[in-house]
């Protein structure tokens, strides 16, 4: 038995030796590396990063996507559009293009696709980005359609960067898993351990130089930037900030996160503006900084650059202990109940590191004379407190947070934290509500400024939370390619945006 | 016998059954599942839609028996994630998990009887000290730490073995070796012990008094006698293992039933969570009819 079994693991050692585990492919087929199984390919979950990473632009194409510097949509299926009033927008859709299943892109196709998402007949993800408006699409004529919504959409061509249009032998009422669209690429298999596409010879656009990728996963991220070293795959998103140690093949980029602390600013003592001011004076910025990797950005403002209404102008707080501390006294003095204890809501997993910041500032907090505790809970309990309705008898609190926009505007921030009807607002203020609105409202430089006016004033007058740091993605990228990430990358990843070094 | 197997099969029903039933209820008091399925921002009326396009708008009491209707018809429910049948998922995902289960412990309970055999003969010899070593540093290292040094030392550094995942015979090798290494540590203590209360019974000694081989005394006769306490050990570490080899599988990307089972409680995947406990238990009961099957075998005396 001892030879036959030292024979058998001779004989595997062996053929694993002669292997060769660097990839043995086509030179124009890449292979890369996600952190997670996507559960599902379905087209209306784009917005979900394994999937959007799979799916967006390489086998689904929306009517417009968003240029990642300026924030402004730009086109896609959709090749210009114009308003033809506050409700009404008139798009031209592009010609020439085909469905991977030979099903011609047309007014009709746009009609099904944003029926389909927006009609409740299955569990969409992107409405979560798209909001509940109610739309009208009629075709005018073969490649031009009308959007009527029953409110002024101003930004409806961003907004449309979500909707990934789909072949019309889609079904309606349920989730796919084998889409089909108009992207460069056609899904050739999904299985539970890879997904494969293939180039689409009919693309309506210029031929990537990627012919072929497959998509595999491993939530180990040591093991995934191994298999980049190895040869064994050619891209890996989201990689920890310890395994990036090879400037050659690591590439640091700004993503689209901003973490935060909210206040729950309704909840003595953290109603007093001063003790709000005191929190965000009390923390040694730089400190903290150290445990993000040197080229984290300080935030002043819940989006980052390149969304329309971010201000550069606009300064973070500085570290200034003994102003927190004399602020608290102010407080005190003017009989605000400080030493009530104020609870810090951390969430288990949410950053690298996050746990030890959260540990870090609420010590800072407390030799600011802030009498904070931290309670560590897990996803679904912590968006007990993320999301209205909140719990009563909640007390004081915060809350930590890591807020993702990537779609260009601050409609997508805004309202959410600071209009009273906002999910995740804990102010209460009709003048900043109606400042919202008019926000919202307008369109152009006027939306810009307003924006920025808002954000100003929350930062200056309201100070309902502690923007904490503009966040930062690694990447390992294999050598034969040539590619970069940037703020979409934890979205996106175009296959025809990558080369091939010769 | 048939009758014995009668029993056991109804015995298992019952606890199935009780198992079906506290599986179902446990994992409704996890949470809603939309706080994980839909995005942070996503609406009240999103919410709501998809507790009322998943039946998790119905009190629990109403879930379960339309769930009991289901399964009388084989219907084991719809994976949230997946967007499929969740006895597909299970059933796609268990004989990995099964061949990963079958080969670990096929090789460990052989190395072990030969090591742990040897080892007994010479009791107090180098052989034996180094073999009680090796198992005992087998039996207590973590298995996740094996794995990464494994995957530093044989992939990253010599480039002899792929990371993770699978396709070719290479890929077995290192998540074969960090699951054999456990039962192996746990195997030779265990064979060791029997063996040398065996080798020292009055039969070994009559059989050395009359000259039999050395050989045939270790393996024929002492280690026959030694094999139902062995037995019992492997089929506990087997039925571990059938239940999924979860850091294994996390690590070396091995698409199996653990993992699987892990994150679909993580994910609130009702339906797959009931699958794959469902799929587990009955492989369970059926390595426990085939453990009582194969002492039968080894001892005469039993009967059933």
């Amino acid at each position: 038995m001892t030879g036959i079994t030292l024979r058998l693991i001779t004989a595997g050692l062996l053929a694993a030796a002669s292997a060769s585990y660097a990839m043995a492919q086509d030179a124009t087929a890449i292979r890369i590396v996600l952190p997670e199984q996507p559960a599902n390919l379905e087209p209306c979950g784009t917005i979900i990063t394994n999937v959007g990473q799979i799916l967006a632009q390489n086998v689904v194409e929306p009517l417009t996507v968003i240029d990642a510097a300026t924030g402004q949509p730009r086109p896609k299926l959709a090749t210009e559009w114009s308003q033809v009033d506050p409700q009404t927008w008139r798009l031209k859709l592009r010609d020439g293009v085909t469905f991977q299943d030979g099903e011609p892109f047309n007014a009709a196709a746009v009609a099904f696709s944003i029926e389909r998402m927006t009609g409740g007949k299955l569990n969409c993800n992107n409405m979560a980005k798209f909001g509940d408006a109610k739309l009208t699409v009629t075709a005018l004529d073969d490649l031009t359609v009308e959007i009527k919504s029953d409110r002024p959409e101003p930004i409806l061509p961003t907004l449309l960067s979500v909707v990934m249009v789909v072949s019309p032998k889609t079904p309606a009422d349920k989730a796919v898993n084998d889409p089909v669209g108009t992207g460069p690429f056609r899904l050739k298999t999904f299985n539970t351990q890879t997904v494969e596409l293939v180039s689409f010879d009919k693309y309506w656009g210029d031929k990537p130089k990627v012919t072929a990728a497959t998509y595999v996963w491993r939530a180990e991220s040591s093991i995934r930037a191994a298999m980049i070293e190895t040869g064994e795959a050619d891209l890996t998103p989201s990689i920890a900030i310890q395994d990036a140690s090879n400037p050659e093949t690591d590439f640091s980029y700004l993503n689209s996160e901003t973490t935060a602390i909210r206040i729950d600013a309704a909840q003595p003592p953290l109603d007093d503006l001063r003790i709000r001011k005191a929190l965000n004076l009390a923390i040694d910025w730089d400190g903290l900084a150290q445990l993000f990797g040197d080229d984290i950005k300080r935030a002043s403002q819940m989006v980052v650059p390149g969304i329309n209404g971010h201000d550069d102008a606009l300064s973070p707080w500085t570290y200034d202990a003994a102003e927190a501390k004399k602020l608290v006294e102010e407080a005190k003095a003017a009989g605000v109940p400080v030493e009530t204890e104020i609870t810090l809501i951390g969430r288990n997993g949410i950053y690298p590191n996050g746990s030890e910041a959260m540990e870090a500032m609420v010590a800072m907090w407390q030799d600011a004379g802030l009498n904070v505790k931290l309670t560590m809970l897990d996803v679904a309990d912590w968006l007990r407190y993320l999301q209205k309705p909140y719990p009563e008898n909640r007390g004081a609190n915060m809350l930590q947070m890591m807020h993702d926009n990537n779609k260009g505007d601050a409609a997508f921030t805004i309202p959410i934290f600071y209009r009273s009807t906002g999910n995740y607002a804990t102010v209460n203020d009709p003048a900043l509500d109606k400042q919202v609105d008019e926000a919202l409202a307008a369109t152009g430089d006027d939306r810009t400024a307003k924006f920025k006016a808002l954000f100003a004033k929350v930062r200056t007058d309201v100070v309902s939370d502690i923007p904490m740091f503009h966040m930062i993605g690694y990447t390992r990228v294999g050598k034969r390619l040539d590619w970069k990430p940037d703020i979409t990358t934890n979205s996106e990843i175009p296959l025809a945006n990558i080369g091939i070094k010769s | 016998m048939l009758r014995y197997l009668g029993r056991r099969a109804s015995y298992s029903l019952i606890s199935i059954i009780g198992l079906v039933t506290l599986v179902f209820f446990l994992t409704r008091l996890t949470g809603d599942p939309s706080a994980l399925y839909l995005p942070l921002d996503a609406s009240a009326d999103a919410r709501a839609q998809f507790a009322r396009l998943n039946g998790l708008d119905q009190p629990a009491i109403v879930q379960f028996f339309t769930y009991l209707g289901n399964l009388a018809q084989l219907d084991f429910g719809q994976s949230l994630r997946q967007n499929r049948s969740a006895m597909e998922v299970a059933l796609e995902a268990f004989p990995e998990t099964l061949k990963l289960a079958f080969l670990a412990i096929a090789l460990a309970t052989s190395l072990a009887i030969v090591v742990g055999s040897l080892a007994a003969a010479r009791p107090g010899s180098l052989f034996d000290r180094i073999a009680s070593l090796v198992s005992l540093a087998g039996a207590s290292a973590p298995d996740f730490w094996i794995a990464i040094v494994g995957i530093l030392l044989f992939a990253v550094g010599f480039g002899l073995l792929p990371t993770s995942g699978t396709g070719s015979a290479a890929h077995w090798v290192l998540p074969i070796f960090v699951l054999t290494l456990r039962p192996f540590g746990l195997l030779v203590q265990v064979v060791r012990g029997t063996m040398l209360s065996a080798l020292s019974a009055a039969y070994i000694k009559t059989a050395r008094a009359k000259g039999m081989p050395r050989r045939e005394i270790i393996f024929g006769h002492a280690l026959r006698n030694s094999l139902l306490p062995i037995v019992t050990v492997a089929g506990d570490l087997a039925t571990g293992l059938v239940n999924g080899a979860v850091v294994v599988e996390s690590i070396f990307g091995w698409p199996g039933i653990g993992k699987l089972m892990i994150d679909s409680i993580i994910q609130r995947d009702f339906a797959v969570v009931q699958s794959t406990i469902l799929v587990t238990a009955v492989a369970i009961f059926l390595l426990n009819i085939a453990i009582d099957l194969l002492y039968a075998f080894l001892d005469p005396r039993i009967r059933y």
